[in-house]
């Protein structure tokens, strides 16, 4: 008995080491997200490019979708562009922007003004690649609150009736793609 | 000298620009207070361990604006919670529920100091039995009297195991 007594200190510290070691690898980013498993909110938002174009989550069924969270004043959206558009090209993956717009400052003088954003997006896609179907136009991030998106890049996967099927936080790169996304998004491409 | 005045002059502009912006009007007292409270213990997702009221994140700045807005229409401060908490998970709040996983927050420091008091007690009792024993003139029972001639003998092999080199 008292034998036993003397191990406990090293298992506690063992145990305590472990525990604190797991905690060095995991991602302080991650968090649990609310999404997973419901239905996209409801909205009606228009075509980033082509604003006649209404956009509501029943136009958007019938396909798996990658849904990107993303805006050209964001470096790491415009460096997973390249990824993302060989996606498109060699995977046939189907990806859907979510252009998230910043706030505009008006005591700086700053207004917002389509015909120029459209001008900007249209020249960032062209020098690092399109991966896009199409872009909505989060004018207000109404709907990126209501994903519960906190902020560019994310990415959620929805399935063909419209329901979300996981949510990353950060960019999409070879790594992230092959073993937390593609399984995912290959299940439910898969279904009839 | 103009350029000075031109640099004080801009300066103390961009304070009152920076001071009308986040002037809220509330209708009463009350949704006031509500704001302050729900502001302070609603977390902020993208930049960690900073409330909304804190921080300066685009999704900070719109969860402020949602909350204002909320509390306007006459949310209640649980309602609120429940609208942020449906968005962005129990993480975003700062007092998180109790469920399966974090009951053992209260559960596990409980349990230990109800382990180490029970340890305690029972070798108490231990050495109350031994001192008692150790008083007692007449002999004790043979069973007793046997544990305790291998206890001793455990002393001395400990003993003699703890000299060795």
């Amino acid at each position: 008995m008292r034998k036993g007594l003397f191990y406990i200190p090293l298992v506690l510290f063992l145990g305590l080491s472990l525990f604190l070691l797991s905690g060095l690898f995991s991602d302080p980013r991650e968090r649990d997200s609310a999404i997973i498993g419901k239905p996209l909110p409801a909205f009606s938002l228009p075509d980033l490019m082509n604003p006649q174009q209404q956009w509501t989550p029943e136009s958007l069924k019938g396909e798996t979708f990658l849904l990107n969270v993303w805006g050209i004043w964001c470096p790491t959206c415009n460096a997973e562009l390249g990824y993302m558009s060989q996606l498109r090209n060699e995977q046939g993956v189907r990806i859907i922007g979510l252009y998230y717009v910043l706030p505009e400052d008006p005591m700086f003088g700053e207004v917002f003004d389509l015909a120029t954003l459209q001008k900007d997006v249209q020249s960032r896609l062209q020098s690092f690649g399109d991966p896009y179907q199409f872009n909505i136009l989060d004018r207000n991030r109404r709907l990126s609150m209501d994903l519960g998106v906190s902020g560019a890049p994310e990415h959620f996967i929805v399935d063909a009736d419209g329901i979300v099927r996981a949510h990353h936080i950060g960019d999409i790169n070879p790594q992230v793609w092959r073993s937390k996304l593609a399984p995912i998004y290959q299940q439910w491409a898969a279904k009839p | 000298m103009k350029p000075l005045i031109a640099l004080l002059l801009l300066v103390s502009f961009s304070v009152l620009a920076d001071g009308n912006k986040e002037l809220l009007t509330f209708e009463s007292e009350e949704q006031r207070r509500l704001y302050a409270q729900l502001t302070a213990e609603l977390r902020c997702p993208q930049c960690q361990n900073q409330n909304i009221a804190d921080s300066n994140a685009v999704v900070a700045v719109d969860m402020r604006e949602k909350t204002h807005e909320l509390v306007q229409q006459g949310y209640s401060r649980q309602q609120v919670l429940d609208y942020m908490i449906d968005r962005y998970g129990n993480f975003v709040h700062y007092q998180p529920p109790l469920n399966r996983i974090t009951i053992w927050l209260w559960l596990l420091p409980a349990l230990v100091l109800l382990a180490l008091f029970l340890f305690q007690l029972k070798r108490r009792a231990g050495q109350t039995a031994l001192r008692y024993r150790s008083d007692q003139s007449a002999e004790p029972a043979p069973s007793a009297a046997k544990a305790e001639l291998e206890q001793q003998l455990d002393n001395i092999i400990d003993r003699y195991r703890s000299n060795k080199p």
